[in-house]
């Protein structure tokens, strides 16, 4: 680098760059031959000055207002940037260079500026409506798993209104607890003593105000409260209130009065907590049905005998529907890696373009998120867990696809070379070479697919109508937030589970210990193969019966492929023949930009919010020391439990906070995001090396000095590593969070779906692709950059 | 007897790897083939297989045009070659049997061989090769437990599964402590020697070379710069084929 300027200064006028990049930012440090550099200066520019303008002008952000004309202040940060670049095109020029921080900072500022104001960012409505969220989190708190009997100890009194010389008809029989009334008669408004005696000690209830004939009663209230009595420890309760304007309901007629009746009610749990109902719908319930016919044949049971059935609940299907769709997308997956494995495609005539082919199709398929797809397949199958289970394997057979290939195209290239030496064809050297080598990672890379298909598992039924995404769905919609609080529960314990099963498993397969040395008789002898070890039987019947339940439980039905709806071919290619009219592409536009903000802040925010906790959750910081270990496990829990529920899960809890949209969509994101991130964070915390520390401690420094030199060298590059790499993440996430109200281009695409218009639906995924493919391609080639 | 004609070999990037190359080796020879490290050793020897395809020149094997070969041609002249591997080549994973009878594959049918079948007859040739080269108690542990010299032992016997007439060995002991290159290239002199297999062989040091070799040729910067007895390179030789700044080593 130094060599080059110093040997440009006397080549080149140094007067020459800095007029060049004034009047084309970036041309004065290509000119200089600094070519990274200058253009990225120029694409910074042209694509800041087109963000401005089309967000001034169409989203009206930022926008200033004189008499003479209307423009966006952000022109001025704009400018600053470009006379950065010419002082630094005339600092290069000297052969020194220019603060790099400010060129940084300024399109920095201006995207974090815009990415407010288009995300809609308003963190006062957290606070303004805090009130009236602590509803929800009270229900977060007790979700609706358990109940318990109520048991009821009533007594009443009858009471003619209004009082009158008229005779009632004669009051109904008594039953119940002894109860009084100071008054035999009385008109709306009367006060009014109870006396009661014979109740359970020390307990509360209310008071009834009841019709004569029993059909309609109301609780009696006394401003605006409930009237509540309460009995002392014998039992007794005295209680005052007014005829409340209940008792006018059959009229205040003199000569026709009525008889009606006040009556206490204490109810109270009592015995032990038992499954709710929603528990049974979540979970699963036993139902009693009547034998089937095969049991009654070999006399196991009686004719009309009933034999209890499992029930399974929705968390079942959800688990099926991941485990399902794994075993779908591996199968698929890994035959169609090797026509994606560069390496292997060589050897074939005509491979490169298979290859290139594969890979295409590959990334388009793996950008669409599965809940896309679902709402396209359901045009096709029709609702139902089939639908959400082709939509889940589609996805992931790309996705895992693309990992098995790149892992082909890794393998050590030695044994193939062998093979081929000793004679052997493509398919023997694949074989013998390529796949003893590549099964570990498969299995892995499948593990690894598991976890993400069981997450992806819990939302695909907000389309598809079946599993738990469809509870939440219709919890929310009914307000039942202990319904959808339950369901949260449920669904943190079952990834949690899977996401630790999962890791345990990855860990021992690529880097396990081998099985301890046979002996040396065993070695004489070729070993059995796995398949007929007693274990290998035992995982093969059990694999065997988990693969027939979740076969069952996914309601598998492959005549409905064959059966698609007649308009099938019209929407395929209403899909195929995007819409390219410029509204149409305005609103994309649109969208897009507040999909790829809103995944920036939520990136942003839940990575500064996981900072501290992830020192808190790294075992060299907390873990070892007894007195805080609790702070480890807690803060360990905390991210475990966030990140293993989907952010589109969270969307109904901030669109209840803050309302519909992008900021509702951007918060329920950062939650997810801290989750994920601050474990990687705190593994990235685990993983310091001590050398470093050790070395900068004995040269002298300070605590203070030795995170600086020592630390923070270590850990800031893989936390912007991650950081980037979660606004990935988020950016996939972002583009179906619009069907749970959080904003962005998923919104959009269900208006568009809902409205039949496939051909804009079309543009829509089409725009998804390239903003994916891109940040995809783009934040694989940072991260790169900064290992 | 292997003839080898105007053999030149251009990388697609510009790389001039072989630069008209002939000579011949006659049947029952240990040929050594010297030269620094980019010289051309190892794509000549690859050539001479077709694992790296000449750009020009021909290459006969027992009057047999090899650079003309069919795909099946060339499966059966393969079989024929026995080929070792500096860096072994043997799938780490597998055990050591399995990776023996990949040597096999020039012989069995595509869908026999995908089952994994291979015959009795295969199986016991494999023992006893394997029983040859000293590692039959260790047919069945994992390739990656065995040394560096255990492995290129079981690259040796994978070879002879070929039931070869020429070996192709490229820098066999490079990998590997100088004492364990004394014994493996033993292994390949006893092949030469009492089962008559023709041994082309590339190697780094001199001493190797005179105390193995039959013959040599030398490869500078992809041209052959010698042809002769081992014992001809004297140090004038020795500074065209090596540079001015070499200096004689020996190991052991």
């Amino acid at each position: 680098m130094s060599a080059q300027t110093s040997n440009s200064r006397t080549t080149k006028n140094p007067l020459l760059a800095p007029l060049f990049s004034l009047i084309v930012p970036g041309a004065g440090q290509l000119y200089l031959g600094a070519r990274e550099a200058g253009s990225a200066i120029l694409v910074a520019t042209v694509v800041l000055a087109l963000l401005i303008q089309f967000t001034s002008e169409v989203l009206r952000i930022a926008v200033i207002e004189t008499a003479f004309f209307k423009t966006s202040w952000l022109w001025f940060l704009l400018a600053l940037f470009w006379l950065w670049n010419v002082f630094d095109a005339y600092r290069r020029a000297r052969g020194l260079s220019a603060s790099r921080v400010f060129g940084f900072a300024v399109p920095i500022l201006i995207i974090y500026i815009l990415a407010w104001q288009v995300t809609g960012v308003d963190f006062t409505r957290l606070v303004t409506r805090f009130d009236d969220v602590k509803y929800i989190f009270n229900a977060l708190l007790h979700p609706d798993f358990f109940t318990r009997d109520t048991e009821q100890q009533s007594g009443w009194v009858t009471i003619q209104v209004p009082c009158s010389p008229t005779v009632p008809p004669p009051p109904p029989e008594y039953s119940g607890f002894p109860v009084r009334i100071d008054r035999a008669c009385g008109t709306v408004g009367d006060p009014l003593t109870m006396t009661g005696e014979g109740f359970l000690p020390t307990t509360s209830g209310n008071v009834y105000w009841l019709e004569y004939d029993g059909t309609n009663e109301a609780q009696v209230r006394m401003n605006d409260a409930p009237v509540v009595i309460t009995t002392d420890a014998n039992g007794q309760f005295t209680s005052q209130f007014n005829i409340p304007s209940f008792a006018a309901r059959d009229g205040l007629d003199p000569d026709n009065p009525v008889v009606q009746a006040v009556e206490a009610r204490f109810v109270q749990e009592v015995g032990p907590p038992k499954p709710s109902e929603n528990f049974h719908i979540l979970i699963g319930s036993i139902a009693q049905e009547p034998a089937p016919a095969w049991m009654v044949n070999l006399g196991l049971v009686a004719p009309d005998a009933t034999v209890p059935r499992i029930v399974p609940g929705g968390i079942w299907v959800t688990i099926a529907l991941g485990l399902m769709a794994t075993f779908i997308s591996v199968a698929v997956a890994a035959p169609l890696s090797f026509l994606g494995a560069r390496n292997i495609m060589a050897r074939v005539r005509g491979g490169t373009v298979i290859y290139y082919v594969t890979r295409a199709i590959f990334n388009f398929v793996r950008s669409v998120d599965t809940l896309i797809w679902a709402i396209i397949l359901v045009t096709w199958t029709g609702l139902g867990a089939f639908t959400g289970l082709l939509a889940l394997s589609i996805h992931s057979i790309a996705a895992v696809a693309k990992l098995y290939s790149e892992e082909v195209e890794h393998i050590d290239e030695g044994p193939v070379e062998a093979t081929t030496a000793a004679g052997g064809t493509t398919l023997q050297s694949v074989r013998f070479a390529v796949i003893p080598q590549i099964i570990p990672s498969f299995l892995a890379y499948s593990l690894l697919r598991w976890d993400i298909n069981m997450r992806s598992a819990t939302i695909v039924g907000f389309v598809s109508a079946a599993g738990i995404g469809f509870y939440i769905f219709e919890a929310i919609r009914k307000g039942g937030y202990q319904e959808y609080a339950a369901a949260l529960w449920a669904i943190a314990i079952v990834v949690m589970i899977v996401d630790f099963v999962s890791s345990i498993w990855r860990e021992r397969i690529l880097h396990g210990e081998r099985r301890a040395a046979a002996t040396p008789q065993d070695l004489q002898a070729p070993p059995k193969p796995f398949y007929k070890t007693r274990r290998g039987i035992l995982y093969t019947v059990i694999f065997i019966i988990v693969f027939i339940i979740s076969w069952n439980l996914s309601e598998i039905n492959l005549e409905k492929l064959l059966e698609p709806a007649p308009t099938l071919g019209s929407v395929i290619y209403d899909y195929i023949t995007i819409d390219t009219s410029v509204e149409v592409w305005r609103a994309i536009l649109r969208q897009i930009l507040v999909t790829i903000f809103q995944a920036l802040l939520a990136t942003t925010l839940g990575a500064i919010v996981a900072i501290p906790f992830a020192f808190l959750a790294a075992k060299n910081i907390t873990g070892r020391a007894r007195g805080t270990a609790w702070i480890y496990y807690a803060a360990r829990f905390v991210l475990n439990f966030l990140r293993s529920i989907e952010a589109f899960l969270y969307v109904a809890i901030f669109v209840f906070w803050v309302g519909v949209g992008a900021f509702a969509g951007m918060l329920a994101l950062a939650v997810t995001t801290f989750g994920l991130i601050g474990k990687l964070f705190s593994e990235a915390v685990e993983n310091i090396e001590e050398g470093p520390v050790e070395a900068v401690t004995a040269t002298g420094a300070n605590r203070l000095q030795t995170i600086a030199f020592a630390v923070l060298p270590q850990i800031v590059p893989p936390f912007i590593s991650y950081s980037i790499y979660q606004w990935d993440i988020n950016i996939r996430m972002a583009t179906i969070i619009g069907f749970a109200g959080g904003g962005g281009i998923g919104l959009l695409f269900q208006n568009y779906v809902g409205q039949l218009q496939y051909h804009k639906a079309g543009a829509v995924i089409l725009a998804i692709v390239v903003v994916v493919t891109i940040m995809d391609l783009a934040s694989a080639k940072i991260r790169h950059r900064l290992v | 007897m292997l003839r080898v004609e105007n053999l030149t070999k251009v990388y697609p990037n510009g790389t001039v790897a072989l630069k008209d190359v002939t000579f011949q080796v006659e049947d029952g020879e240990f040929l050594a083939v010297i030269g620094l490290s980019g010289s051309g050793k190892s794509t000549l020897l690859r050539c001479i297989n077709r694992l790296i395809e000449p750009t020009s020149g021909k290459i006969f094997w027992d009057g047999i045009d090899v650079t003309a070969a069919s795909p099946n041609e060339m499966r059966k002249i393969r079989r024929q070659m026995g080929f070792i591997f500096q860096q072994f080549n043997l799938v780490k994973r597998s055990n050591v049997i399995t990776n023996v009878l990949t040597g096999r594959l020039g012989y069995v049918g595509s869908a026999q061989s995908l089952a994994n079948l291979f015959s009795k007859h295969d199986h016991d040739l494999a023992l006893k090769n394997l029983e040859r080269l000293g590692l039959k108690e260790k047919a069945y542990v994992r390739a990656d437990s065995l040394s560096g010299g255990q492995q290129q032992r079981v690259g040796i016997a994978r070879a002879l599964m070929q039931e070869p007439k020429l070996i192709l060995a490229d820098e066999p002991v490079a990998s590997l402590d100088p004492v364990l290159s004394h014994s493996i290239l033993k292994y390949l002199e006893q092949l030469n020697k009492e089962d008559g297999l023709t041994v082309l062989c590339s190697l780094h040091f001199l001493d190797l070379v005179h105390r193995y070799a039959t013959r040599a040729i030398a490869l500078k910067d992809g041209k052959l710069v010698f042809e002769g007895l081992p014992e001809a390179i004297d140090d004038a030789e020795f500074k065209a084929i090596y540079g001015q700044d070499a200096q004689r080593v020996s190991i052991i």
